[in-house]
């Protein structure tokens, strides 16, 4: 399998990768390692008393999957910091499809990545008040 | 020639370079001052010297392999010499039955054929080999039926090394009476020892590109004291016993002849250097955790194997990025086909029991005549942080 220059990128560096714990964090999860591929995302907001609006400060992932999948992942964790809490995409799946230059038959992958996403950032609304997040493997940011 | 940096070259199975010694004599077969002329023209000198050196080459093919050279039928590569045996076995003795007994984890070169010869009505017997890809004859022994006309099994299994024991399995088709066997030996050659007329078998297909020779050029070995028969697959020219129509192309079958020559005469002392370079590699690879051996990691596993393949699971990674990471850096096979962009986990280790997430995170190794130890330490090396790394970013 050739892969794009970016996936190439994104894939060696993989930037933003690992876990975030602490107060103002927020997970979201999907997919099964069973099945191939599986994406974490950990979301970690402006703390309560910062002035409104509060603003998404970073984002790490865990992904099990294909270079296509870690990528992405890899990209849209980077892409986040700034954005507000809940936010969509910040491109479509389709376009997604079409920058990293992914085979169609792996669509149902950037589905799953869009799933995690989509539940970190929901839950990043009302992200984990104090103690941070009981996590298994990793270990705090850097 | 100017070449990029191409990493450290482990795929000795899926081909070998070309010896300097055989791409030299091979070049004397080309050229208006060389031995140029069709073999099969014997009336002038230039034929006949080009028939003099395939004659040669047909006579080292043979003493490789422990036949007559009478027996050796030059074709293009195993997978020709395969479909030869496959569907000129079925189309000769089509009147004295039309099943087919062969194994899940043989090469697609024999499995594609049968499949088509189902297509055409034949029945095809798949047997399915135990975890270590050992078949045991008595399996063997109770597929066979009065109309089964072919068995085709392989010698030395190119995923996983194993040496299947033909001897025995060929002492039950000889039992059963009316089966021919057929043995794909593509991967034998140079890495044990492979005498034909000891295994007992009726037809063995061999190749020159896994033994440093050309690409392009095989054999199938057909027995004269068992007088097998065959339809031939080519029409035109009667060359190779009517069983291969076609000029004999002089420089491939030099080629081969002197490739297997080299091949054979290495074999008291290459094997065991080349069985320093796996184990070595598998004990770096041991020391990461959460890596398997597949075919050989049962008891004894190492006796039934050729020493030049390594096959590896690792736990906790994908199968696609593991590729991915690695092979800018040394060249290996994978457990999956990813030519559909979905990948496929090999039907060979998922026919042995592998998972299928644990069948595509597998690695194959193969080393070759010309792996040194800094090539295995510098695999261990790129292997270990790849997996390391894809590991962390997994969260295993």
């Amino acid at each position: 399998m050739r892969y794009s220059a970016l996936t190439q990128r994104y894939f060696a560096d993989a930037p933003a990768s690992g876990v975030l714990v602490g107060p103002d964090c927020a997970r979201g999860a999907a997919g099964s390692r069973a099945a191939g591929t599986w994406v974490q995302f950990d979301v970690q907001v402006d703390p309560q008393d910062a002035p409104a609006p509060r603003r998404v400060r970073a984002v790490r992932f865990l992904a099990f999957g294909c270079p296509h999948v870690i990528a992405v992942a890899a990209w849209l964790a980077e892409q986040s910091v700034g954005m507000l809490p809940g936010a969509r995409l910040p491109e479509s799946v389709q376009s997604l499809q079409e920058r990293f230059e992914v085979p169609v038959e792996k669509r149902g992958r950037l589905l799953i990545i869009e799933d995690a996403w989509c539940t970190a950032m929901g839950a990043s609304l009302a992200p984990h008040p104090a103690g941070g997040l009981d996590i298994g493997a990793g270990g705090p940011i850097s | 020639m100017s070449r990029e940096p191409r990493g450290v070259y482990l795929d000795y199975a899926a081909t070998t370079p070309v010896d300097p010694r055989v791409a030299a004599r091979m070049a004397e077969c080309l050229t208006q001052d060389g031995i140029f002329g069709n073999p099969g023209s014997v009336g002038h000198p230039y034929g006949e010297a080009a028939n003099e050196l395939c004659e040669q080459a047909r006579a080292q093919v043979a003493a490789a392999v422990g036949a007559l050279a009478s027996e050796v039928i030059f074709t293009s590569g195993a997978t020709e010499a395969n479909n030869l045996a496959i569907f000129g076995i079925a189309h000769y003795y089509r009147d004295a039955g039309r099943h087919i007994v062969t194994v899940r984890t043989e090469h697609k070169a024999v499995l594609d054929p049968c499949r088509e010869l189902e297509r055409r009505g034949w029945q095809v017997t798949y047997l399915v080999p135990d975890r270590q890809g050992v078949l045991d004859p008595a399996q063997l022994a109770a597929a066979l039926r009065p109309d089964t006309v072919l068995v085709s099994i392989m010698h030395v299994n190119n995923e996983i090394g194993l040496i299947q024991d033909i001897a025995a399995l060929a002492a039950v088709c000889r039992q059963a009476g009316r089966a021919r066997l057929h043995v794909d030996a593509a991967q034998s050659v140079g890495k044990c020892t492979l005498d034909f007329t000891a295994l007992g078998a009726d037809l063995m297909s061999v190749s020159a590109h896994k033994a440093y020779g050309p690409k392009g050029v095989g054999a199938l070995v057909v027995s004269r004291p068992r007088a097998v028969q065959l339809a031939p697959l080519h029409h035109g020219g009667g060359q190779e016993r009517n069983l291969r129509s076609g000029t004999v192309p002089t420089h491939q079958v030099v080629g081969m002849g002197a490739a297997f020559a080299l091949a054979h005469a290495a074999l008291d002392e290459e094997p065991g250097r080349i069985a320093a370079l796996r184990d070595r590699l598998w004990g770096q690879l041991a020391a990461l955790g959460g890596v398997l051996r597949n075919g050989g990691d049962g008891p004894g596993g190492n006796l039934l194997s050729v020493p030049h393949l390594l096959n590896v699971a690792f736990e906790g990674v994908e199968g696609e990025s593991l590729l991915a990471a690695v092979q800018p850096h040394i060249a290996v096979s994978s457990g999956s086909a990813c030519t559909s962009g979905t990948g496929e986990a090999s039907y060979v280790l998922r026919a042995l029991g592998r998972d299928e997430r644990l069948a595509e995170s597998s690695l194959r190794f193969s080393f070759g005549r010309f792996s040194r130890e800094s090539d295995v330490d510098a695999a261990g090396r790129v292997v270990a942080a790849a997996v390391r790394r894809l590991r962390r970013i997994g969260g295993a």
